[in-house]
């Protein structure tokens, strides 16, 4: 019954693999030999740069920003028992594109474009959470049109900037909305975040098994109900935040992921959970290698490949499971 | 254990007036049913009595508290429920869904043991669905789905069932085997709570009727003061033949030509 | 085909004035389109900053009735009528003021609303410097259509003569391998085949990322260290903006960055194809100088 450790072992396995495929690839020719040296203490200056001061950390960062954002989907799959949500179904990436785009726009870069990202997602959240609670009768489907609602407004400013900015600005703009791990930053807040969240929904998970049964069920088996939705959404929002601020919009890890995990793990949150920030983060190192190699020196952003990957995919898995 | 008691319990339904208000005690042992035509409000008084709707006034008590009071967890651990609608957007196996009648007893840091395995196990071989444990609830048939729903209640092992029409879907055979799995229940020391919607099943298997009717009127006492014919054709708009089998009053729609 | 319709026009317009089109003005424009014009172009519309300069280099800044928006240079540009974004024009605008000409700029218009404005029969002459010579070659001809023939080709063959003294001057020097970055994120710079590419190559560099088939490609910084260039040159996001160039400094183990090799190009005079990328270009030598001493 609890064969949890098997299959989250592999995945481990094949993170660690691709993790190890990611920081050996790249415009700069280095081979498997050139990789281990650098990181068992060797090699050139150079390589030394190459691998652990930009691989290393994107790679990390790409792994990170997966992770949080196929948990963040798996979550808010199970808020709007809609095996079909996204991270950013609510209008998230909406708000955090409206922030970055704005600190773009005023000349801003780095850091503060990723906090104002941030603060974007965060209003957004908050934004959803006010309209839908306001009335005081919330069901999902409430939710889910207040967030499908105000995405599209968010959808309308981001047209307005991009209308509004002078051309040299636009390339930035159009790589962060889709998605770019370029100017990710320090990937350890994200890691942890990870981590800290993977840790706090173990508890979690039987509960949140319950609540995917339906919210009466979930009551009649103990389970506060709204309290538990709303620390959902919560997480969900700050995670889908840190992804979103560390690389922009990325699409279809936060869909995809959650969903073919659950075709082959079954619905178990406490398996599904962890198995998601392991896969995602994998999917999306993957991808990044691949926008980092394909034209090499040149690059592309990686939510082209995630977009690529995952459209094919998906429909693959809405044919098979008619 | 503590026995559900409504005080002065109005339901709320939306655009009907208050009626009577309801006071009865569900004593241990006891087998309750409850009567009336569609819309009468059957789920909305089992949802209330559970405590998953306000009641428009009067209380709920478990022993000596207010439902309203009490933890979820607890309730639970006293309450059961079987609804009768299921939610799937996730679907699970048939052993995992009974487990989940686990959880009131459960930490949350706690995973289900193999005495836990062992109780959803027995409880899916008390319903005959244990051969299904492997299949996802969602490929079941609807009676298939009742059973393995009414197993996870049995696993959840509360003192007070709540059941909202548990003989749905069940054939003629299942739906005897349901109720005599109750009656042990009661003869257990726990008490039954249930809709019904077949009028001869509560006169063979309860020793308590409630009679809703469509305006907010309620009656309810022992089921053999209840079973009167005429109130009956009052409750469900209905003209009723009785005729006595094996000592207990059956009732038999009349035919109109 | 360039060179042909450029000879062409020149023969039409110097040599052979045709008896039934002696009062004609004609020019080939950047699409190899020829414009002909029945008198010289007294009301102009300048549809991009570029083609704006271009037009006062040609002696016709007073014939313009309106400019697009960040037409800022020469000074006097900037106050004229606006008649909208390079990209989003405003047509109706443009139609109300009756131009006889409108210069448009390949990069930046859109086609289809230029030739919504052709259909109603007002020339539109596009313009497509990618060369030294496209730009001279541009002011000559935006002299001939504005009636400043000699204007013109007297700056055209300013422009030209300025640009081979640095040509004669620095390409023979010492080559400085060089990486210009036009943005930081993402990371973006230029081939051989964009104008300021060819500046580095007249003063004697050699972009490290000229090979490249984009001709703004986009990069990744390991791609830099990597390429390792002698000389990092960057025209920043404004004009004493040496952020981009301090954060290469955190990788020392860069030749331009051990060499001190951090240029700051003046933007405005480098990055709009005009008459200005002479200033531009000389500075760019001047600066590659500086670097190929440090070598």
């Amino acid at each position: 019954m609890h064969g949890y450790s098997r299959p989250l072992a592999i995945l481990v396995l094949i993170s660690l693999l691709c993790m190890g495929l990611s920081i050996s690839m790249g415009s700069a020719a280095l081979s498997f030999a050139d990789t281990w040296a650098v990181l068992t203490g060797n090699g050139t200056p150079l390589q030394q740069t190459l691998i652990l001061e930009l691989r290393l950390p994107r790679t990390l960062s790409a792994f990170a920003t997966g992770g949080l954002l196929a948990v963040a989907g798996a979550l808010m799959q199970v808020l709007l028992r809609n095996p079909l949500a996204d991270p950013y179904i609510l209008g998230l990436s909406g708000g955090a594109a409206v922030g970055a785009l704005l600190a773009m726009l005023a000349g801003l870069a780095g850091a503060l474009v990723s906090g104002s990202a941030f603060a974007g997602a965060l209003l957004a959240t908050m934004l959803v959470f006010g309209l839908a609670h306001g009335t005081g009768s919330w069901t999902p489907s409430r939710l889910l049109l207040t967030g499908v609602v105000v995405a599209a407004g968010w959808g309308a400013i981001i047209t307005l900037i991009l209308a509004m900015s002078p051309a040299r600005q636009l390339p930035g703009m159009l790589y962060w909305l889709m998605g770019d791990l370029s100017h990710a930053g320090n990937p350890a807040p994200a890691l942890a975040l990870l981590v800290l969240v993977c840790a706090l929904v173990l508890p979690l998970g039987r509960s949140l098994n319950v609540l995917a049964r339906g919210p009466l069920q979930a009551a009649a088996l103990g389970v506060t109900v709204r309290p538990l939705e709303w620390l959902i959404y919560v997480l969900a929002s700050v995670l889908t935040a840190a992804a979103v601020s560390m690389a922009g919009s990325i699409g279809f890890v936060g869909l995809v992921v959650p969903h073919m995990l659950r075709l082959v793990l079954g619905n178990d949150q406490r398996l599904i959970l962890p198995a998601c920030a392991l896969a995602g983060g994998t999917l999306l190192v993957l991808a990044d290698t691949l926008a980092r190699v394909v034209i090499a020196p040149e690059q592309l952003p990686v939510g082209v490949i995630t977009a690529l990957l995952g459209v094919p995919t998906f429909l693959y898995l809405l044919y098979r499971s008619r | 254990m503590n026995p559900l008691q409504a005080r002065d319990l109005v339901i709320d339904i939306p655009g009907r007036d208050d009626g009577e208000a309801l006071n009865f005690i569900i004593q241990p042992g006891q087998i309750w049913g409850v009567l009336g035509p569609n819309g009468a409000g059957k789920t909305t008084l089992l949802h209330t009595l559970a405590g998953l709707r306000e009641p428009r006034a009067g209380e709920v008590c478990l022993g000596e508290h207010r439902l309203m009071e009490l933890k979820r967890k607890r309730i639970s651990q006293q309450l059961g429920l079987v609804f009768q609608e299921r939610q799937d957007g996730f679907p699970a196996t048939v052993l995992e869904t009974a487990l989940i009648g686990r959880h009131p007893w459960l930490s949350p840091w706690q995973m289900e043991t193999g005495n836990d395995e062992e109780i959803a196990r027995r409880s899916l071989e008390q319903l005959d669905v244990a051969h299904l444990s492997d299949r996802m609830v969602n490929t079941l048939s609807g009676g298939e789905r009742q059973r393995v729903a009414i197993a996870t209640v049995l696993a959840q092992a509360p003192d007070t069932w709540l059941l909202d029409e548990p003989t749905n879907h069940l054939d003629l055979h299942h739906q005897v085997s349901v109720l005599q799995l109750l009656t042990e229940q009661a003869g257990a020391g726990n008490s039954v709570f249930m809709c019904l919607h077949d009028l001869n099943l509560a006169a063979r298997w309860c020793d308590h009727l409630l009679l809703l009717y469509p305006n907010g009127e309620v009656c309810w006492g022992p089921a053999e003061r209840m079973l009167a014919p005429v109130a009956l054709e009052r409750l469900y708009g209905q003209e009723l033949l009785t005729v006595e089998v094996d000592g207990a009053p059956v009732f038999v729609p009349r035919k109109v030509w | 085909m360039k060179h042909f319709g450029l000879i062409f026009v020149v023969t039409l317009v110097v040599c052979f004035p045709l008896p039934g089109l002696a009062d004609d003005l004609c020019a080939t424009d950047g699409l190899d389109h020829k414009v002909c014009l029945t008198a010289p172009a007294e009301r102009v519309v300048s549809l991009s900053p570029g083609a704006t300069e271009l037009l006062f280099s040609a002696g016709a800044g007073d014939k313009l009735v309106a400019v697009s928006a960040w037409s800022d240079y020469p000074p006097e540009a900037a106050k004229l009528p606006q008649a909208g974004n390079s990209n989003r024009l405003d047509l109706e605008a443009i139609v109300a003021l009756e131009p006889d000409l409108v210069v448009a700029w390949v990069d930046g218009n859109s086609a289809s609303q230029l030739a919504k404005i052709e259909a109603l029969g007002v020339p539109v002459f596009w313009l497509k410097p990618r060369t030294f010579e496209d730009i001279a070659s541009a002011v000559e001809r935006l002299g001939v259509l504005s009636g400043n023939e000699k204007t013109g080709a007297g700056r055209a063959a300013d422009f030209l003569a300025g640009i081979e003294q640095l040509r004669d001057r620095y390409q023979e020097a010492l080559p400085v391998r060089v990486f210009y970055q036009v943005w930081h994120e993402p990371l973006m710079t230029i081939n051989d085949e964009e104008l300021i590419g060819r500046a580095i190559r007249l003063c004697g560099g050699s972009n490290v990322f000229g090979h490249l088939p984009r001709v703004v490609p986009r990069i990744s910084k390991e791609a830099v260290l990597e390429a390792n260039p002698d000389a990092i040159l960057s025209g920043g996001e404004d004009s004493d903006d040496r952020r981009w160039l301090e954060q290469w400094r955190q990788y020392p183990e860069l030749a331009a960055v051990a060499m001190d090799n951090l240029y700051l190009i003046e933007p405005s005079l480098i990055q709009r194809s005009t008459l200005r990328m002479l200033e531009g270009t000389s500075q760019l030598c001047r600066t590659l100088e500086e670097a190929r001493a440090r070598l």
